[in-house]
This record gives structure tokens, C-alpha cells and sequence, in this order.
């Protein structure tokens, strides 16, 4: 009796199954390789007509270059940055007066564009953005 | 054992057709930014590679199409189901990258940059 268990566990899975067992092998790594899901930061940029041109004078205006950041016309330590930006949206409780226009240097690099307009929005601020117009004039 | 082999040829079938529109093979490096959340489902994906080519659900194109091309993909879909996903690679220029932003933003498109985990401090 006891020899005739031992046979049993012995027995081999038959070779018919092995495709099966392939086969359910390449789903699930299918399945858990499509699932990876991305991450990042959600950013809403309302469209230029949304925003007045009146409104637009009133609003916060940061100016981003290779090198520096300038918060209404005033040069800022990218460290002090993000104090100023408080100190400026402060008390302001209507949406319209959280728009901080960002105006950006063709040169800047999209990290530092990424970083800056993170902190403004982690401020509160709603970003819009003010692109250069390329105007090209023919002289006849 | 051929039903099992035409299963397996046609699961490689739809991997490789499912890949043709996939983005995972273009070269970018992500920026990074801190408090980051998941980017959910996407219908459309847009990179800015680091060759400065711009390629939608992994087709390269100009960007003077972008906005119709994203509009058409996403069509009459409910605001929180109309997230574009973006990748752009870390060392492009604004003069590139932001009509790319507008156009998302005319397109109606939800923008949801995707960057890596910054570790404040």
C-alpha cells in the first residue's frame, strides 16, 4: 500500500498541458505589464478668450528665464519664490483674482517650466500662459 | 494541440497590433515635480521626444494638427474622461512645448503631465 502512494505523487503532469500552461503564462505577464499605471500632475490652463484683458492687468504676472524669475517686474530668488507668491495671493478669495500669467523665455527648459508653474499652482495660483506671437511683417 | 497554437498566433497577432500604437519605444526623460497623483485612463497620449519630435498615440505629426487630432479622438467624452496624457522630455524648450500645451487646452483636453516623484527636502 504505502509503495503504491509513493508512485502516485511521483506521476508526472502530462505533456499535453505545457501550451496550456505557456499560454496562461504569457496572459498574465501581458496583463501585469499593461496595468503599470503613470503618474503625474493635473493642470487645467484655462484658454486665453476665458480670460478678459482687463483682468489680465490685474493679475500676477511671473516671468521665467534660463536663469531667473521675475514676479511682476521684481527679480526673486527661486528659494524666496514661493513666499512671495503666498504673501501676493493672499486674501484673494475670488478665482479670477488667483490667475498668475506665466510668461516664459523660448529658451527655458521644460523642467524648470514644470517646477515653477508646480509651485505657483501648489500656492494656489491658476496658470495661464501668454505665448510670444511670431509675426513675420513683408516689407514690399 | 493546434487549437492552442492558433490561440498563441493570434494573442501575438493582437500584442503586435496593440503595440503599433503604443509610445513606450520613443526616447524622452521625464522632468520631476513633487505631489504627484495617478493619471488615471487615457485616450490619448502625447510625447515630445528627445529628438524634439512630436508623436500622438505613438504617430508623429505637426503640431499644427494636434488640436484637430486630439478633438477628433476625444469627441463629445464628459469633462473627467477627457485626460491627454503628456511626456515631455526634460530638456525641451519652451518655444516647442507650449503650443503643445495650447493646443491641448483648445482642444478641450484634461492635461496631466507626466513627470517622476520629486522628493522634497
Amino acid at each position: 500500500m504505502r509503495s503504491g502512494r509513493r508512485r502516485d505523487l511521483l506521476v508526472e503532469p502530462p505533456t499535453s498541458a505545457t501550451g496550456d500552461i505557456a499560454f496562461n503564462l504569457i496572459v498574465f505577464f501581458l496583463v501585469c505589464a499593461s496595468v503599470q499605471p503613470d503618474s503625474g500632475r493635473k493642470q487645467t490652463i484655462p484658454s486665453s478668450e476665458t480670460v478678459d484683458e482687463e483682468q489680465e492687468d490685474q493679475n500676477l504676472e511671473v516671468r521665467l528665464t534660463r536663469t531667473s524669475v521675475i514676479v511682476n517686474g521684481e527679480v526673486v530668488e527661486p528659494a524666496r519664490f514661493d513666499s512671495v507668491l503666498a504673501a501676493r495671493l493672499q486674501g484673494q478669495t475670488r478665482p479670477e483674482y488667483r490667475v498668475v500669467v506665466v510668461k516664459s523665455d523660448k529658451e527655458l527648459p521644460y523642467d524648470r517650466w514644470i517646477e515653477f508653474t508646480s509651485r505657483i499652482e501648489d500656492a494656489g495660483g491658476t496658470i495661464t500662459l501668454q505665448l510670444e506671437e511670431e509675426r513675420q511683417v513683408v516689407v514690399p | 494541440m493546434a487549437m492552442g497554437d492558433i490561440a498563441f498566433n493570434l494573442l501575438i497577432f493582437f500584442v503586435i497590433l496593440a503595440r503599433s500604437q503604443d509610445d513606450s519605444h520613443l526616447q524622452w526623460s521625464p522632468a520631476e515635480a513633487p505631489n504627484l497623483e495617478n493619471a488615471g485612463h487615457s485616450l490619448v497620449s502625447i510625447v515630445v521626444d528627445q529628438d524634439n519630435r512630436l508623436y500622438l498615440n505613438g504617430d508623429e505629426l505637426g503640431v499644427a494638427e494636434l488640436s484637430g487630432r486630439i478633438e477628433s479622438l476625444l469627441g463629445d467624452r464628459p469633462a473627467g474622461s477627457r485626460t491627454v496624457l503628456l511626456k515631455i522630455h526634460k530638456e525641451t524648450l519652451a518655444q516647442r512645448f507650449e503650443p503643445v500645451i495650447e493646443a491641448i487646452s483648445e482642444a478641450g483636453g484634461e492635461m496631466v503631465h507626466i513627470v517622476d516623484e520629486r522628493n522634497n527636502g
